[in-house]
């Protein structure tokens, strides 16, 4: 019931701030305008008296954007919803224990290294390789962290943490070695991906990462009974018929996939794996197929919203999503660290 | 329904199991005993498929156990464990569905639903149905769990079923100690068999029907409640003990002397 509602409401919220989003910028477009070029290709006509110049500039800088906004927050969420599922514990992040950093590194890494290294790779695979190279790296941090925070059937949740500094600070060090080699273009890139930013959003970007994100949102719902039968423990939930060996991989596979092509697309944009399965969980409770459902709408949501205040709050500069997101994130996560540290049932 | 054959096990050139032989039926309620490192937990593991013996055989049903494959085992055999840490705040409800989870596939069936508001009848606790499980008391969380394996075994009562209860009580008051063995005893009538790991002699004596002593990994007995005597007791746990008869209740307890 409460559900449901959420739902809705979640996806009225979406329609309404992607028409605002693709309407409001240096150039206006009213919302009556906007609904009339969105719904143009849909055979649907309205007359709304709209300029080529408006048509233009929604259709192929402003709507890219938004879908990139969409479907890298709904990634992002689900796969936070997928890594605090797998590690049982609400805490975990991708950004925050180090899974984006290490995308990051390996994305780095190819930019700088891989057009001499890979530049057959990059004359067929194109964007792919980016993403290849991001989902290795997410791949191999998930692993990487899962391995040392797990002890005893159980996740030890100041090692993931800790482990996850670590991480962050060897994937930083590595993006700091990369920095002294990059020639100036480089540079920009390498920035760009420290930041985090959704301005690399262009239809033949949506191309690739739509596809990629759209088996993460469909992937992980499947995996919810098997999630949440894990938070009796992995012993348990193998008494319970569940092959958690295998729902391990497929966890670590789905979400390196999704952190890693977002972050090729986008950077690393902190915190909303953290904050939106938090809220979602507050208003429905736990149980993953209703959590990953309305996280996947509220975290598209949250990142479309980011994004046109991000562009729009002190234009013509654009502030970094990333930064944004960890503004709001960082207070949110230091919040509810205080609060389980009262309610002592995470430590 | 469960027959254990000559069931040997070594981890780290500890031969931790040393020829272990029984059997259980439906209707039995058998307590494992011993003292702490005398090869209980190593046995309940064996027999929930989690370790593999190195020699000897385990039938369940008539087949070999590592032949099942988990999926199947999980409709008929259930574990129950001394704690769970529970790290989302899932509803009651919501913990005894997971006991249905080998049963449906994405979405549970109305029959689910029914089965888990029987299974919380059962365990006394469908007045807890809507709460958080991370705010219950221990023995009401033991209760919901209980539930839950309750759930997972609960279809057709004809068809026979293995309850496997790792010191089900060790955690809990006295009263709710009490509380869960009733609930234990209650279910050998709906044609389950218990095997349970306990920790107080006066509780196997009470609860159940059938006793596996080990010590150091050997069987030092097997067979109804009413074999355990003081040199047993000497012989399992080295203390003094006398058997005294409680005339209200019809029934032996065990007074350690020492």
């Amino acid at each position: 019931m409460r559900y449901g509602v959420l739902v809705g409401f979640l996806i009225v919220i979406l329609i309404i701030s992607t028409v605002l989003s693709v309407g409001i910028g240096p150039l206006q477009v009213s919302a009556i305008q906007s609904i009339a070029i969105l719904l143009k290709p849909l055979g649907i006509h309205i007359s709304s008296g709209y300029t080529d110049q408006q048509e233009i500039v929604v259709t192929v800088i402003r709507l890219p954007r938004v879908i990139f906004g969409m479907f890298i927050g709904a990634t992002l969420a689900m796969c936070g919803t997928a890594i605090q599922g797998l590690f049982r514990n609400p805490l975990a992040d991708p950004a925050l224990i180090g899974i984006s950093s290490g995308a990051a590194l390996f994305t780095v890494v190819m930019i700088v290294l891989g057009v001499h290294i890979f530049q057959d790779l990059f004359n067929t695979l194109g964007t792919y390789v980016l993403s290849i190279a991001a989902f290795a790296g997410a791949f191999l941090t998930t692993i990487l962290i899962y391995r040392i925070s797990q002890a005893g059937g159980k996740t030890i949740v100041s090692t993931m943490l800790l482990a996850g500094i670590a991480i962050s600070a060897m994937a930083a060090a590595g993006t700091g070695v990369m920095t002294l080699i990059a020639n100036d273009a480089q540079l920009r890139t390498i920035t760009f991906w420290n930041l985090g930013s959704l301005g690399g959003a262009t239809w033949v970007n949506v191309g690739v990462l739509v596809p990629l994100c759209l088996i993460c949102i469909v992937g992980l719902p499947a995996l919810s009974k098997s999630l949440n039968a894990l938070v009796l423990g992995e012993t348990n939930a193998s008494h319970l018929g569940i092959n958690v060996e295998s729902l391990k991989t497929k966890v670590i596979l789905l979400t390196a996939l999704g952190i890693g092509v977002c972050v090729s697309m986008s950077g690393i944009i902190g915190f909303v794996g953290l904050v939106t399965p938090h809220i979602v969980r507050k208003i429905i409770g736990p149980e993953h197929r209703q959590v990953f459902v309305a996280s996947g709408l509220l975290g598209a949501v949250l990142l479309v919203v980011a994004d046109l205040v991000c562009r729009t709050v002190a234009a013509p500069v654009e502030i970094p999503i990333g930064i944004a997101t960890s503004l709001i994130g960082a207070p949110f996560f230091l919040y509810l660290l205080l609060k389980e540290r009262k309610t002592q049932i995470v430590f | 329904m469960i027959t254990v054959k000559d069931i040997w096990y070594k981890s780290n050139n500890t031969q931790l199991l040393k020829g272990i032989s029984f059997d259980v039926i439906p209707g039995d309620v058998l307590a494992v005993l011993g003292a702490n490192g005398a090869g209980k937990t190593t046995l309940l593991k064996c027999l929930s498929k989690e370790l593999v013996p190195e020699k000897g055989d385990i039938l369940f049903r008539e087949k070999t156990l590592n032949h099942w494959q988990n999926k199947d085992l999980s409709k008929h055999r259930a574990v129950l464990s001394q704690h769970y840490q529970v790290t989302l705040p899932f509803t009651v409800e919501q913990i005894v569905m997971m006991g249905r989870y080998p049963h449906f596939k994405n979405h549970p069936l109305p029959k689910d639903h029914d089965i888990v508001k029987q299974s919380l009848e059962f365990a006394g606790i469908l007045h807890l149905q809507y709460r958080n499980y991370l705010t219950l008391s221990g023995g009401e969380q033991q209760r919901a769990q209980i539930a839950r394996v309750l759930s997972q075994l609960w279809e057709d009562e004809n068809d026979e079923k293995l309850l496997i209860l790792d010191e089900p009580v060790s955690a809990l008051d006295i009263q709710y100690q009490h509380h869960i063995m009733q609930l234990v005893r209650k279910l050998s009538t709906r044609n389950f068999a218990v095997i349970a790991v306990l920790h107080d002699l006066n509780l196997a004596l009470q609860y159940c029907s059938k006793a596996l002593l080990l010590r150091n990994g050997e069987q030092v007995a097997f067979g109804s409640t009413g074999i355990i005597d003081r040199a047993l007791i000497k012989k399992v746990y080295s203390v003094d003990s006398d058997l005294v008869y409680h005339a209200a209740t019809h029934k032996n307890y065990i007074v350690i002397t020492e």
